[in-house]
């Protein structure tokens, strides 16, 4: 049967342990030795909405490999515009490719798609709803940094109502034993109460705050969110809270050694660019390892052992 | 409410179907659904409204001169209003008692509230929401993952 990856909430402890293992051995693997790995396959890209990251790190993921990628990112050019339904492009596409990743604007169209496809299927962003390889790719970071998933002390900072990012991420990390979380936003942007309460339910501590120094001080990792203009309606509360969590230098003068910030990017003002240059950043390599985790996504879908 | 005043406003019927402890405000909506479907439209009805009840407060409640309702039309009111009851009459005397009770899955029934969900987008989609094991009565759209009370979603018009 085939494998899709629709949604962090699929996803068992198990097979986000074989996630992790397979990145961690396609990241120790020299660059030479992976460039056959999926040589004649095709990828679909079905981009229904702007980016750059996310696509940019699945198109590299598989020419890496050796692969080759079609697809699309803009619309306008495609029979998506005579009215064409989603449906109905996934059966023609997948008539070419081997697998298809999508980002689509709308909430489920990726599951839609998996439904439709005969071909594996992964989910690069349905709307608000989910963007699984980008949580496997904070998971992949965070063991990449301290060895581990669990026992760790995780600050969440900045917009923690609307941002999927850290929703998906504080669901997966609940999967892992004895992990402690430190909620940091402005009082307008708190995490939904439905997240607070799984967490209640497995007794997990879960504190809410806005001294993001403190979190600097006593966390390991603290996750930096950019605050979205586009969900405020009124412009002055978007003003109000907008710069109201800023990583600088200088704020990190004392940290402990063992921190690190992340970021799903892109950023605005939230880490002040002298961070940059300091052993705490830990954005940019996160761009990397996301490469590395779409690899071992792409292998797993495609049933290629390493 | 006296026993007396119970025979005065909801008059017995000898034969037929009772629909009862429906919640206050849902008996139209039920009567729709009931004469949605083929044949129920000619059958004699009685719809009581805003009942006393010991069990809810206040009910709504219908009689119906028809022998039986259709399963099909019994899942369909549970997705209105679960935890209505069904009452068979003969005799006048209550022949067969049953609750209706929610469906663990509905399929094509009801659309989804989210008007970003791909459901409300596409062509020729089968919306489907799955009953969600933490909150009960509350289903969650198999398409955008959001979670809903089932008196929130809109029914799919015949």
């Amino acid at each position: 049967m085939k494998m899709d990856l629709i949604s962090a909430t699929d996803l068992g402890l198990d097979e986000i342990q074989e996630f992790l293992t397979l990145a961690a051995k396609m990241d120790e693997m020299p660059a030479v030795e992976k460039v056959d790995l999926l040589k004649g396959r095709v990828l679909m890209v079905m981009f229904y909405e702007p980016s750059t990251r996310t696509r940019l790190s699945f198109e590299a993921a598989m020419v890496r490999l050796g692969g080759a990628v079609i697809g699309f990112s803009d619309t306008a050019s495609t029979s998506v515009s005579k009215g064409e339904t989603l449906r109905d492009t996934v059966l023609t596409g997948e008539r070419y490719a081997d697998v298809i990743v999508i980002r689509h604007p709308q909430e489920g169209a990726a599951r839609l798609a998996a439904g439709a496809a005969s071909i594996p299927v992964i989910n690069a962003g349905d709307g608000a709803n989910q963007h699984p390889t980008q949580t496997l790719l904070d998971l992949h970071t965070i063991r990449k940094n301290f060895g581990r998933t669990s026992g760790l002390k995780i600050a969440l900072a900045g917009d923690l109502k609307y941002g999927r990012t850290v929703h998906s991420l504080f669901q997966a990390l609940l999967k892992f034993q004895g992990n402690e979380f430190l909620l940091i936003s402005p009082p307008t942007l708190r995490l939904p109460d439905y997240l607070l309460a799984e967490a209640r339910a497995k007794n997990v501590k879960v504190e809410e705050s806005t001294d993001l120094q403190t979190a600097i001080h006593t966390c390991d990792i603290v996750y930096m969110t950019r605050i979205q203009r586009e969900r405020f309606a009124d412009v002055l509360e978007y003003e109000k809270v907008k710069d109201a969590f800023v990583i600088d230098a200088a704020m990190l003068a004392d940290a402990p050694k063992k921190l690190k910030i992340l970021h799903p990017l892109p950023r605005v003002n939230e880490i002040s660019p002298d961070v940059d240059g300091t052993t705490y950043a830990g954005y940019f390599p996160q761009v990397y390892n996301g490469m590395i985790m779409r690899q071992a996504i792409l292998l797993k879908l495609l049933g290629v052992k390493i | 409410m006296s026993e007396q005043t119970k025979v005065e406003y909801i008059p017995k019927i000898e034969r037929g179907i009772v629909v009862d402890h429906i919640p206050v405000g849902y008996g139209v909506k039920v009567l729709k659904i009931i004469r949605s479907y083929p044949g129920m439209k000619d059958v004699v009805t009685t719809i009581g409204l805003n009942y006393l009840s010991t069990k809810l407060g206040r009910k709504d409640m219908l009689k119906l001169v028809t022998d039986e309702l259709p399963q099909e039309i019994l899942d369909h009111m549970s997705l209105v209003s679960p935890g209505i009851s069904i009452k068979r009459i003969r005799d006048y005397q209550v022949d067969k008692k049953f609750v209706i009770t929610t469906p663990t899955e509905i399929t094509g029934q009801v659309l989804c509230r989210n008007p970003n969900c791909i459901t409300n987008h596409e062509r020729h989609m089968t919306t489907c929401f799955k009953a969600t094991r933490r909150d009960p009565g509350k289903y969650r759209c198999m398409f955008c993952e959001r979670v809903f009370f089932l008196g929130e979603l809109e029914l799919i018009s015949r």
